[in-house]
């Protein structure tokens, strides 16, 4: 038997290098940080340039990850160590308690329904709540309930209700209606050792925090959204329901301001480009329109980068079919309305020459990504802090350890194609390298079902 | 024995997908008064853990022996539901399912008339349900051997990779050595060249005994199914042996000259030549076309390594899976476009990256027309979005970062010559931007144009009109020199490709991939793989990248070393069969022939040569031929319950 | 049934990898055409037996199409595209026989990219057959 691989990050990248590995006949090992895999794909609602809906695509391969008996997937699990060589790595792996026991939780959601705490929910970027246990989102694989430590009321009670209990124990309300008994309070953090022939970095991108950026006021004005808040807000999962409205009146807005390059390609926060928000940023005008057709939306631009495939079709159809406006220029500045939380841009519009003033009632920032942080892999970053390959012509997915393979967001900002591309391909050397490591025994650990 | 039908209707919502534009409800209500309809559910996911556990419970506890889901296109989710009916102990071919999103909500503004329609499709799946029966895959061994076609970047790195995981692969060039466009393409970066990733993965080639390269080749037939095709590969003859050390005699004596399409056209070559420093093999070779077979380079050869005698030779290979990676060509543009070929001083990228080339006719010098330009001026966009009428509507994707590179380059090498860009937007995406920094740091000068600029020629020289939309003003540049940055476009020979492969192409013209966000490297036609430029415009790394993603799919098809035959082919009812033969003529894979069965000769199908189109089943007179999954009286149905004919 | 509120019924029958995609991609993409077509997914255009666009006039089909790969090489085995070519070039003489306006049956090539063009055969189709009107009983009363 071959020793197995490991991926780390189950977005679509990790997703894709798993499957073709398990393919291969490879044994693998997916760890996720988080409770479901799916990663940020999971958040949005369609994709460019053809409009598919993204869960409809992404949700059989996430399914698909369970179906194989040589897949192990440990999810809300977080890398600690690595240590050895090509070919014998040794690596540590946490496994946060979830306080409930996943192989008695059929995820009906009851707990969920009962539990009495409200907490900001992550996969809705904050946007909607969620309770103290939940499940991550509806097609969250493994669909499987846990409890969040920090706001749970039973393990870890605020001082005051703590000191009124007297000793007693507080809640429960989960462990009192969950019909399988799968509540599990004394859940502890345990750590497992793995040896794997090699390693597939796939820890994926996260969004730069726009309130860095002092001039567009995010945080500050209401009706500035990021691009992704504006994703979970048009899809029809999101807390919204697929409703387009201002988080300062619940009114649908009437004009639509897109900024790019919010953050990338500016030398004050990061000189990389993001690649994908153009075309991303003429989706969501395409899907505003396609939910509110009387809606104004204007993208102010840099350089309309429509460079893969179908990519510029795509955004001559925005302008042609769906009346989407272009502005090329920078927004210099936003200030907000007092009287009805408007908003006002200043820009130069580089086509024609001039200083302008516009008014919108939202505006969506299309922010650059950045990498997940990963310090746990012996492996050297760039100054945008995205794993280096160490030769990107000779070795494209090798990082600058040798049986180290760094694949998607986490070796440079790339759209969802490419991502996958790159995952085929370094799976392909992956298992290459597990191929020639001969062991007895492999997988050692039981990782989760549906 | 068809046992009596029990079916369950299992309709999705998608969140608003479908539930917008179709009363689901009132849909699950109206399947449930349908014949043989036990119970109908509607539920917000269906292909979600939950819903499929929905799917799951019903057909246990009501004995369901047929299953219609009624959600999305079967091409995106019947593998799930079949999978899922499968774990709960159904045959997976027991489900049919209702397209009642991207042939209905999608696709109709009016919500009660998508309701009635969604009905109607429920009622023609239910109805086909009914008649539905439980079908087997067979399985049959592969051939753990790989056809990759094209030898440049993309291919050869999908050669490698395969070679490397234990597959036997034939590599087919077209052109007398492997090495393809980025081969001839000069800087990708300070102190790196194009020959040089070629020469990497040349010497990876050469090392690997799995590989088995064959240039000046074709391939020429295409038949089979996946794990077993059968190709037939012409190798052209190169007349010229390995005996040739590359001594060079034999060129100097050769009398024919022409144009040389290794420098594209900067230079001229003789009728037996070297393609270029790294080419493989190391042999020269005879251009067959031009060769007017005198007999000189012969007598030149002191080695005896040229026999104008050689023939074609054809080979019939018997391969698991192929890789195509043919690549793309240049946009060639027609004579007066910006002027191109109305002066000598304006040249394509392409061009010019030969001329910085070290190994290019200038030994890297930038002369152009005999002299080193003072103000070289660039025109982005030549053959790409919409600018000319004979541009494509594409964006060619590499040009932006390659003409940069070489605007950075000429700077570094001559810092007094004038560059100038002239763009619609810098496509300098990730990591390249840096690029563009560089470039405005090396004082390039980039000028921003809406309306595609018009070129002159005047006695004086090169003069370039354009209105710069920054200053709102008509500027004109003289340049001694104008590179037109022209972008990518199919290869000229692509229509032949797609006949013998079966390949299909996209409205841009490329080869087209089975999904293009997650699916990039991988054909339509099961077996068939894409790798590099050839769906579309690629930069070396993302081609490269892509030949071993397609290598992996390889690996994912033929791994286990068998594959499972089509559920969906045709059998054939001997008893009513006449031997008649109408569908042995039919069968575009030669599955069918005739057999004797009690003294009468019957049609026979071989199932791993069937492919499941049911032709055969069309043109039967006696109705003996039948297809699996879409029988004559399952397809009848369907038609009675379109029509409302099934409605009482 | 009074002619102002007909609703001419197409059945038609679309190969599983041109045609059926093409119409996946219309809705992909949102483009609007009128619900009055029923799809029948065959694998290839190929499969078509004329018998089966009979029945659907015999049951009620104001149109029927028949749609398959672009010829000559879009098709999927090779050439069944082209046998439902001979088949129905036939097939379409018999029709007019029948007392079946030749204009109620249409065999279209639509490649998996030609959302468009199916919107357009739709489209085409319906205005024909409220020209037409609802076919006539006796014609199918084969």
């Amino acid at each position: 038997m071959s020793k197995p691989v490991l991926v780390i990050g189950g977005g679509i990248s990790g997703i894709q290098a798993t499957i073709d590995l398990a393919k291969h006949g490879v044994e693998v090992y997916l760890v996720e940080r988080n409770p479901s895999i799916g990663g940020k794909m999971a958040q949005l609602d369609k994709t460019f340039p053809t409009l598919d809906c993204a869960s409809c695509i992404l949700t059989p391969k996430m399914a698909e990850v369970l179906r194989y008996n040589n897949i192990k997937l440990l999810t809300y699990s977080e890398v600690q160590e690595v240590k050895g060589n090509v070919g014998d790595f040794t690596v540590k792996i946490l496994r946060k308690p979830r306080y409930v026991d996943w192989d008695k939780c059929t995820g009906c959601g009851t707990c969920t329904e009962r539990c009495p705490v409200k907490v900001p929910d992550e996969y809705n970027v904050k946007l909607g709540q969620r309770k103290a246990i939940y499940i991550e989102y509806p097609q969250a694989v493994p669909r499987k309930a846990l409890i969040d430590y920090s706001h749970c009321l039973r393990l870890n009670p605020p001082p005051d209700l703590k000191e009124k209990a007297k000793g007693k124990p507080l809640c429960g309300a989960c462990e009192k209606v969950c019909p399988t008994k799968a509540i599990d309070y004394n859940q502890q953090p345990e750590i497992i050792e793995l040896n794997v022939a090699a390693i597939i970095l796939a820890t994926g991108l996260e969004l730069y925090d726009a309130s860095n950026i002092p001039e567009y006021g995010y945080g500050k004005y209401q009706n500035v959204y990021t691009n992704l808040e504006f994703e979970r807000i048009v899809s029809s999962t999101g807390p919204t329901n697929g409703n387009i409205i201002r988080r300062s009146d619940g009114k649908p807005p009437k004009r639509i301001a897109w900024i790019q390059c919010v953050g990338s390609r500016d030398v004050r926060f990061n000189h990389y480009c993001s690649a994908f928000c153009c075309m991303a940023a003429t989706k969501q005008a395409i899907l505003a329109k396609e939910l509110l057709p009387e809606v104004d939306t204007t993208i102010y631009y840099m350089d309309m980068r429509a460079f893969g495939k179908g990519f510029y079709e795509f955004y001559k159809r925005a302008m042609t079919e769906f009346g989407v406006k272009y502005v090329r220029g920078k927004v210099v500045k936003i200030t907000e309305r007092q009287d009805n939380k408007n908003l006002l841009l200043f820009y130069e519009d580089t086509i024609h020459s001039y200083m302008k003033k516009d008014e919108f009632d939202m505006v969506v920032l299309s922010v650059a990504v950045r990498p997940n942080r990963i310090t746990a892999a012996p492996v050297k970053t760039d100054k945008g802090g995205f794993i280096q390959i160490m030769d990107p012509y000779m070795d494209t997915v090798t990082s600058t350890t040798e049986g180290i393979f760094v694949i998607g967001g986490a070796a440079e900002a790339r759209d969802i194609p490419d991502s996958v591309t790159m995952a085929s391909s370094a799976a392909i050397k992956a298992s290459t390298i597990a191929k020639k490591c001969v062991v007895e025994q492999t997988i050692i650990t039981s990782g989760e079902r549906a | 024995m068809i046992q009596e039908p029990r079916v369950g209707v299992f309709i999705c919502h998608c969140g608003h997908n479908i539930a917008a534009k179709v009363d689901v409800k009132q849909v699950a209500d109206y399947a449930k008064t349908l014949p043989n309809v036990i119970v109908s559910h509607h539920y917000v996911f269906m292909c979600s853990t939950v819903g499929q556990e929905l799917i799951r419970e019903e057909i246990k506890k009501h004995n369901l022996n047929r299953v219609v889901v009624a959600a999305c296109s079967p091409s995106m989710h019947e593998p799930t539901f079949r999978t899922a009916i499968e774990s709960a102990g159904l045959n997976k071919y027991l489900l049919e399912m209702a397209n009642i999103r991207e042939h209905c909500s999608w696709a109709h503004s009016d919500k009660e008339a998508a309701t009635e329609k969604a009905k109607d499709l429920v009622r023609m799946a239910v109805a086909k349900a009914s008649l539905l029966e439980p079908l087997e895959e067979e399985e049959f061994p592969v051939s753990p051997t790989v056809l990759v076609l094209g030898g440049g970047v993309a291919g050869m790195r999908a050669a490698i990779d395969l070679a490397e995981w234990g597959f036997n692969v034939y590599l087919v060039e077209k052109n007398p050595t492997l090495g393809g466009r980025a081969a001839l393409t000069g800087w990708l970066t300070n102190n790196r060249r194009g020959a040089d990733v070629v020469n990497n993965l040349i010497n990876k080639i050469v090392d690997n005994k799995n590989i088995h390269v064959f240039t000046n080749a074709e391939l020429v037939e295409f038949s089979g199914f996946p794990g077993n095709f059968k190709a037939k590969i012409k190798v052209n003859p190169r007349f010229v042996n390995e005996k040739c050390i590359l001594c060079g005699e034999c060129e100097i004596e050769c009398p024919i000259e022409v144009s040389n399409e290794y420098q594209y056209g900067l230079s001229r070559r003789k009728a037996i030549f070297f393609p270029f420093k790294a080419a493989y093999p190391p042999i020269y070779v005879i251009d067959q076309r031009v060769c007017i077979k005198c007999g000189e380079c012969v007598k030149a050869c002191q080695y005896g390594a040229i026999n104008l005698a050689e023939q074609s030779l054809t080979l019939d290979l018997n391969v698991g899976a192929i890789v195509i990676a043919t690549g793309y060509d240049p946009y060639h543009p027609p004579k007066g476009e910006y002027a191109y070929g109305l002066h000598n001083n304006i040249i394509t990228l392409f061009q010019l990256e030969r001329l910085l080339d070290e190994d290019g006719p200038t030994q890297g010098k930038l002369i152009i027309g005999g002299a080193v330009p003072k103000r070289i001026a660039f025109i982005l966009c030549v053959g790409s979005r919409n600018t000319t009428p004979s541009s494509k509507n594409y964006c060619s994707r590499m040009c932006c970062t390659s003409t940069l590179i070489n605007a950075i380059k000429i700077k570094e090498k001559y810092p007094d010559i004038d560059v100038y860009v002239l763009y619609q937007d810098i496509n300098t995406y990730g990591n390249d931007e840096t690029l563009y920094e560089q470039a405005g740091e090396k004082l390039v000068k980039f000028i921003k144009f809406e309306k595609p600029p018009t070129v002159d020629i005047s006695p004086e020289g090169i003069v370039i009109d354009v209105y710069e939309t920054t200053i709102q003003e008509e500027i004109s540049i003289p340049v001694d020199a104008l590179v037109l940055s022209v972008g990518m476009v199919p290869r000229r020979d692509q229509n032949e490709l797609i006949a013998t492969t079966r390949a299909s192409c996209g409205e841009d013209g490329f080869i087209r991939e089975v999904h293009l966000k997650l699916n990039p490297v991988e054909a339509p036609t099961h077996g068939i793989f894409l790798a590099g430029a050839v769906t579309g415009p690629k930069n070396i790394i993302e081609s490269i990248r892509a030949g071993s993603a397609a290598a992996s799919k390889v690996a994912t098809l033929l791994s286990e070393g068998k594959v499972r035959t089509e559920p969906f082919t045709a059998n054939v009812n001997e008893e009513r069969c006449s031997g008649c033969r109408i569908c042995v003529g039919l069968c575009p894979y030669k599955a069918i022939s005739l057999r004797e069965i009690n003294d009468r000769m019957v049609a026979y199908v071989e199932r791993a040569l069937c492919m499941g189109c049911g032709t055969c089943s069309a043109a039967c007179p006696s109705g003996a031929m039948q297809q699996y999954g879409f029988k004559d009286i399952q397809i009848m149905a369907q038609v009675v319950a379109a029509t409302g004919g099934g409605i009482k | 049934m009074s002619t102002n509120n007909y609703e001419p019924r197409i059945v038609v029958f679309a190969c599983n990898w041109c045609s059926y995609a093409a119409i996946d991609l219309a809705g992909t993409s949102r483009k609007l055409y009128p619900p009055n077509v029923r799809v029948i997914r065959v694998m290839c255009s190929g499969r078509v037996d004329p018998q089966f666009v009979l029945e659907a006039f015999k049951n009620g089909a104001d149109g029927v199409i028949v749609a398959g790969c672009r010829p000559p090489s879009d098709c999927h085995y090779i050439n069944g595209n082209i046998k439902a070519l001979r088949r129905f070039t036939l097939f379409k003489r018999l029709l007019e026989e029948l007392g079946i306006e030749k204009e109620r049956f249409r065999l279209e090539w639509i490649s998996a990219a030609e959302a468009d063009k199916w919107v357009r055969v739709v489209n085409e189709m319906l205005e024909e057959l409220r020209r037409l009107g609802p076919l006539k009983a006796e014609a199918v009363s084969v």
